[in-house]
């Protein structure tokens, strides 16, 4: 019982050290920002392999949920006969809580687990070292541009998934379905509330960002440089940062619109 | 091979005193003394696992020891700040195993990097210097290959065209020569060498390849269990009377590191019910 009671708290000591470091680290990728804004070229690059490299599973991520959206919603609305509220479900819907948060799990499994992997490997092949040696501070010059371009292409991505998702729901609702076009249109223009829904919603898809990105470089920096070490890590970035987009999304929601 | 003639003159470039360093429970170095003199080639040699790889690491500073002191050109490395840490790595190059190129630049951009990094010198004149440093390694035909294009033995060669892109005061090569086939090892320990000798680079070569080492080395120590066990020349280490450097020098299987690892008598072991 007593070997129980210590095995456990190995654990927690060790989840606890994990997250110190994990916190220790957010301090020179924020410094490293200095860097970025000398050499923004750096910025660039990232932003392409982080970003633009996974334009394509949002984009087509989004017209799917968006085409079910319009579907399941018709379907739905049609039995009260509220068809013509389908352009404000669908808009509201991905604005508010699908665009960020399955944005954000896309991202950390297309992106986070990239970045993770390969700064992993860079460790495991002493490539972080030899950055070191070279009196080039790894943190501030492989980290930090990663970690900036994790942020901005966030709310970028979850604003592309919207729009395709809203346009897929028009494709099924409108296309498919008849809906009244001025109906879904206007309806969705009347609907949604700037501030309300559209801040609140990329106020999220930031949030998002910040710890997708977190999560992938120190799982990556913080790895065991080894295959399975590197494997292990990867596997958590999808893991940690599922889980920490669906905890957040719950108190994020509950703040915002309670 | 030179000799080391200023030694007895000037400080050594390397002075550790005392250094204790462990991992976990073990003890890595147990008050280890050792001098590097300035501008000669010396070898650290020693079988694996000895923390021949771990002793570079403290010196340059990427390890802390728990005891003792490393002193690079009189500084205390683990004493520095991070900017007068980083001011002295710039004097300092090593040549990694892996030879720990960037995997997404070219081989021209993995040697600009440090002068990219450190200097303002414009394009034009870090082409030229990038061209020179890869001619002395013999890979300027090579500069636009990227590093997953090129052999084991290519690779360390960028890599140490590299580590002298900013002209250091010292090199530590760690392994160079391990899983090389007898050219590439052939060119590796050429090259080393004449490094040291034409640009008087102080060298600091940590390897178990015998033969290469003790080829071209001035000073050799020899470390087991975390001290040094024996130092001197080449030709007094191949005539040592002591039982570990005759083992170690001569390849010899058994002695007074055994054959077996430490385990419990064959016959109870093999026949006894316990795993």
């Amino acid at each position: 019982m007593i070997e129980l009671f210590a095995q456990l708290g190995g654990w927690g000591m060790q989840a606890l050290t994990r997250l110190g470091r994990a916190h220790l680290l957010l301090l020179p990728l924020l410094r490293g920002g200095l860097d970025i804004l000398r050499r923004p070229r750096l910025l660039v690059d990232q932003l392409f392999s982080v970003g633009v490299l996974t334009i394509l599973i949002i984009a087509v991520a989004g017209l799917f949920v968006g085409m079910v959206l319009g579907l399941q919603g018709y379907y739905i609305l049609s039995r009260f006969g509220g068809e013509t509220a389908l352009g404000l479900m669908v808009a509201a819907s991905l604005v508010r809580e699908l665009g960020p948060v399955l944005t954000a799990l896309l991202f950390a499994g297309r992106a986070g687990s990239a970045l993770t992997a390969e700064i992993g490997l860079m460790k495991a092949t002493e490539q972080l070292s030899g950055l070191e040696m070279m009196a080039v501070n790894p943190q501030y010059r492989i980290l930090a541009p990663r970690f900036f371009a994790g942020i901005v292409s966030v709310p970028l991505l979850a604003a592309l998934f919207s729009m395709l998702g809203v346009m897929g729901g028009w494709m099924v609702g409108g296309g498919m379905l008849g809906v009244d076009k001025a109906a879904f249109w206007n309806g969705m223009q009347g609907g949604i509330d700037f501030h309300e829904d559209i801040v609140n919603g990329v106020i999220k898809s930031v949030v998002f960002g910040v710890v997708c990105t977190w999560i992938a470089i120190f799982q990556g920096y913080d790895c065991v440089p080894t295959s399975e070490g590197v494997s292990r890590a990867t596997t958590r970035t999808v893991v940690h940062s599922s889980l920490a987009v669906l905890g957040l999304d719950f108190v994020l929601t509950a703040m915002m619109f309670s | 091979m030179t000799e080391v003639d200023d030694s007895a003159e000037q400080p050594p470039l390397v002075r550790i005193r005392g250094l204790r360093f462990r991992r976990g429970s073990r003890w890595i170095f147990d008050g280890l003394d050792i001098d590097i003199p300035r501008g000669g080639l010396t070898a650290i040699m020693g079988p694996s696992g000895t923390g021949k790889t771990t002793l570079l690491k403290l010196i340059g500073a990427q390890l802390r020891p728990d005891e003792g002191t490393v002193e690079v050109d009189g500084e205390n490395v683990h004493a520095l700040s991070t900017p007068d840490l980083y001011r002295l790595r710039m004097r300092m190059g090593m040549l990694f195993q892996s030879g720990a190129l960037l995997t997404d630049m070219s081989v021209f951009d993995n040697v600009a990097f440090p002068l990219r990094e450190h200097t303002h010198l414009n394009e034009s004149m870090i082409r030229k210097l990038v061209l020179l440093k890869l001619e002395a390694v013999g890979l300027r035909g090579a500069r636009d290959l990227m590093p997953s294009e090129l052999s084991g033995g290519m690779a360390r060669r960028v890599a140490l065209a590299r580590a002298i892109a900013l002209d250091p005061m010292m090199i530590m090569y760690d392994e160079p020569f391990t899983g090389q086939d007898p050219i590439s090892m052939g060119v590796l320990v050429q090259l080393i060498r004449r490094l040291n000798d034409a640009a008087r680079i102080t060298s600091i070569v940590v390897s178990h390849d015998v033969a290469e080492t003790l080829g071209i080395a001035d000073l050799v120590y020899v470390i087991s269990n975390g001290r040094v066990v024996e130092s001197g020349t080449p030709a007094q280490l191949s005539e040592s009377g002591g039982d570990w450097t005759r083992q170690f020098i001569r390849g010899l299987p058994d002695g007074p590191v055994p054959f077996h690892y430490p385990a419990p008598p064959l016959r109870g072991d093999v026949l006894g019910a316990q795993r």
